[in-house]
C-alpha cells in the first residue's frame, strides 16, 4: 500500500511534464491520472488508515484516512468532468499540463500530515492556479491572478512564522504539534489557512477570483482547488481538540456570509462563487463528516459552473428574459435541488448528517443557513425554458461531464442512506420551501451589497485585524 | 535589565516582518508591493535561520575536527525550499507586472483595480 500510494502521488507531476513532451498524448493522459485519484480513493475506503514516515524523525509524515479518501475522490471526480468537457475544445497542452500539477498538488494537501509539506503544496497550488486563471492573458485575468496569487502568498508568510513558532517548541512541523503551541503560533497558521481556504472575512479574495476565470478552470478552482485550504483545518479540528470550537465558530460565520453576498447578487457566476464560501462553512462547521460534505458540493459546484458556461448570459435578469435550453435547465435543477438539500440527491444526505452531527444552538444557525442556500437557488430554478433546436455555445464533452457529475451525485447517497427518514425528508422539504417562498417574496427588490472589502488593500488590511481576533479567541 | 543578543535580534526580525506587511498595505504603486513583500518574506526568513542558531553556531558538516555547539539544520533545510518557492513566485508575479505595464504604466494599483473590475 505504502509503494502504491507514493505511486500515485509522483503520478500527476510526473505524466504532466510528460504530457508537455508529448502534446498529442495530453488529455489522455490527463483522464488517466483523474481514473487513478479515483480509482486510489476507492480503494482507501476498503483499507485501514495509513500512517507513511519518509526517512527519518524530521521529515514528511503522511496520513491517510477515509476523509482524505472522500477528498481525493472528489478531486478526481472532478478532474476528470473538467477533462471530459474540455476534451474536443482545442485546449493546449499547458492548460492540461498545469490542471495535472494542480490535480497533484491538491492530492498532496490531501494526504500530508505536517506544516512542511503543507507549505510547499499550498505554494505550488497557488502558482498552478495563477497560471490557469491568467492564461487568456487579458488584462483583466492577469490582475485576477496577480491578486490571488498576492494574497495567498502573503497569508502563506503568516503561515511559516506560526509553523516555525510550532518547531520551536516541538522540534517537529507534525500537525500535532499545534496542541501545546502559543496562541500566537495557532492564530498565525490559522490565519494563513482561511486566507487560502476561501473563509470569512479573509477570504472574500473568493468571488472575484472564482467568477472572473474561464468556466472550466472556475469549475476546478471551487469545486476541489478551495478545499486544499479547507482540508488542513478539517484535520487539525480533529487532532487537536482545543482549536476545534474556533473551526466551528468560523464555519458558521462564513456559512453566513457567503450565502448573504450570493442572495443579493445577480451575477450568476459571482452567486456560484460566494455560495461556495458559504459551503466551505458547511465543511467546516461538523469536521467529523465534513469529507461528504466537500464530495457532494465539489460534484454540484463543479457541475453548476459548467453549466453556467454554457447559458447565453451571465445575469441573472437577461436570463429570466432569454428561455434557456429545457435539457440544459433539467440538469440545472438537478444540481440545484441537491445543493438545496432536496431528497434523491446526496446534497440531501451530506446536509443531514452534517445537521446531526451539531450542538442545538449551531443546528439551528445551520438551519438558517440552509434556508439561505435554498433562497440563492430559487433564483436558478425559476429561469424560464423552452426546446430549441441546437445550441450553439455548448461544448463538446458537456454532457459526459455532466452524466459523470450527476450520476456522482446519485450514486453518493450510497454513503449516508440511513438520512432517508420521514422526519428528515419533511425537514428538507420544508428548509427548501420556506427558501422558494423568501425568495417569491424578496424578487421585487434590489439590494446592492458593498464590495468595498474585497478591494485589494482590503483583503491584505483585514489579515491584520483577523490575526487580532484569531488570537484573542485562542486566547480565551 | 539587559537584553540578550537573540531579543534584540528576534525584535529586528519582526520588525524586518512588520515593515514589509505595512508597506503592502500602504505603497500604491503595484511593483513597491510586490518588493514590500520581499522584505516580508526576508523576515521570516530570517527567522528560521535565528531559530536554527539558538542551540549553536556552528555549521553543521560533518567533519574530523567537531567542536562546539552545532546550528540546528533542520529549519535551514527547510526555510531554503521556502526561499525558493518565494522567488518563483516573484519572478511570476513581475511578469504579470510586466504585461500589466503596457496599459497601466503607472501602475497604481487602485487605477489597475478600478479599470479591472466588473
Amino acid at each position: 500500500m505504502s509503494t502504491l500510494t507514493i505511486a500515485w502521488i509522483t503520478l500527476p507531476f510526473f505524466l504532466g511534464f510528460i504530457s508537455y513532451l508529448f502534446p498529442r498524448l495530453d488529455r489522455y493522459l490527463s483522464l488517466g491520472v483523474a481514473i487513478a485519484s479515483t480509482s486510489y480513493a476507492l480503494l482507501l475506503f476498503a483499507k485501514p488508515p495509513l500512517t507513511l514516515q519518509l526517512l527519518d524523525s524530521f521529515s514528511v509524515t503522511l496520513l491517510i484516512d477515509q476523509l482524505s479518501g472522500f477528498f481525493i475522490l472528489t478531486n478526481g471526480l472532478v478532474t476528470a468532468a473538467v477533462i471530459l468537457y474540455c476534451w474536443r475544445s482545442g485546449k493546449t497542452a499547458f492548460f492540461y499540463m498545469q490542471t495535472l500539477i494542480l490535480h497533484g498538488s491538491v492530492n498532496a494537501v490531501f494526504i500530508c500530515a505536517d506544516f512542511i509539506s503543507l507549505y510547499v503544496a499550498l505554494e505550488v497550488i497557488g502558482i498552478a492556479a495563477f497560471l490557469l486563471i491568467a492564461y487568456p492573458r487579458t488584462d483583466r485575468s492577469i490582475w485576477v491572478g496577480l491578486r490571488y496569487l498576492f494574497t495567498s502568498n502573503v497569508a502563506m508568510l503568516f503561515y511559516l512564522v506560526g509553523v516555525a513558532l510550532v518547531y520551536q517548541v516541538h522540534h517537529s512541523f507534525a500537525f500535532a504539534g499545534l496542541r501545546a503551541a502559543p496562541p500566537e503560533a495557532i492564530a498565525l497558521i490559522v490565519l494563513g489557512l482561511l486566507t487560502k481556504g476561501g473563509i470569512f472575512v479573509s477570504g472574500l479574495w473568493l468571488p472575484l477570483t472564482h467568477s472572473e476565470s474561464e468556466t472550466p478552470v472556475s469549475a476546478l478552482l471551487s469545486g476541489v482547488v478551495v478545499k486544499a485550504g479547507v482540508f488542513p483545518l478539517v484535520r487539525c479540528a480533529l487532532l487537536v481538540e482545543e482549536i476545534e470550537p474556533i473551526i466551528r465558530i468560523f464555519g458558521i460565520g462564513t456559512a453566513f456570509l457567503g450565502v448573504t453576498y450570493a442572495v443579493f447578487e445577480t451575477d450568476s457566476k459571482r452567486i456560484l462563487a460566494s455560495s461556495t464560501m458559504s459551503q466551505l462553512g458547511w465543511i467546516l462547521v461538523a469536521p467529523t463528516v465534513g469529507g461528504f460534505y466537500a464530495l457532494t458540493h465539489g460534484l454540484v459546484k463543479a457541475a453548476l459552473f459548467l453549466i453556467m458556461g454554457s447559458l447565453p448570459s451571465r445575469n441573472i435578469k437577461a436570463l429570466q428574459q432569454q428561455p434557456i435550453h429545457s435539457a440544459i435547465w433539467i440538469v440545472l435543477v438537478g444540481a440545484s435541488l441537491s445543493i438545496s438539500g432536496f431528497p434523491l440527491f446526496s446534497g440531501f444526505a451530506a446536509k443531514m448528517l452534517t445537521l446531526n452531527n451539531l450542538t442545538l444552538w449551531q443546528a439551528n444557525a445551520m438551519n438558517v443557513a440552509a434556508v439561505g442556500t435554498a433562497i440563492v437557488y430559487a433564483k436558478f430554478i425559476v429561469l424560464p425554458h423552452q426546446n430549441q433546436e441546437q445550441h450553439k455555445n455548448l461544448q463538446p464533452g458537456f454532457w459526459v461531464a455532466m452524466v459523470l457529475l450527476i450520476g456522482g451525485l446519485l450514486v453518493a447517497n450510497a454513503v449516508y442512506y440511513e438520512a432517508y427518514t420521514l422526519s428528515n425528508i419533511t425537514k428538507a422539504i420544508a428548509i427548501i420551501g420556506a427558501g422558494w417562498l423568501i425568495h417569491y417574496l424578496l424578487q421585487r427588490f434590489a439590494i446592492k451589497l458593498p464590495r468595498v472589502l474585497e478591494q485589494f488593500e482590503h483583503l491584505i488590511g483585514v489579515m491584520s485585524l483577523m490575526l487580532i481576533l484569531l488570537f484573542w479567541m485562542v486566547l480565551a | 535589565m539587559l537584553l540578550g543578543k537573540g531579543t534584540v535580534l528576534e525584535a529586528c526580525v519582526f520588525a524586518t516582518v512588520l515593515c514589509g506587511f505595512f508597506g503592502i498595505i500602504l505603497k500604491r504603486n503595484l511593483m513597491m508591493k510586490i518588493i514590500s513583500m520581499d522584505v516580508m518574506s526576508t523576515g521570516v526568513i530570517a527567522y528560521y535561520v535565528l531559530i536554527a542558531s539558538r542551540g549553536g553556531l556552528v555549521t553543521p558538516i560533518l567533519a574530523n575536527n567537531q567542536n562546539g555547539n552545532y546550528a540546528d539544520p533542520v529549519p535551514q533545510a527547510v526555510i531554503l525550499t521556502a526561499i525558493v518557492i518565494g522567488f518563483s513566485i516573484q519572478a511570476l508575479m513581475l511578469v504579470g507586472v510586466m504585461k500589466l505595464a503596457h496599459d497601466n504604466p503607472t501602475l497604481e494599483t487602485s487605477e489597475i483595480e478600478q479599470n479591472n473590475t466588473p
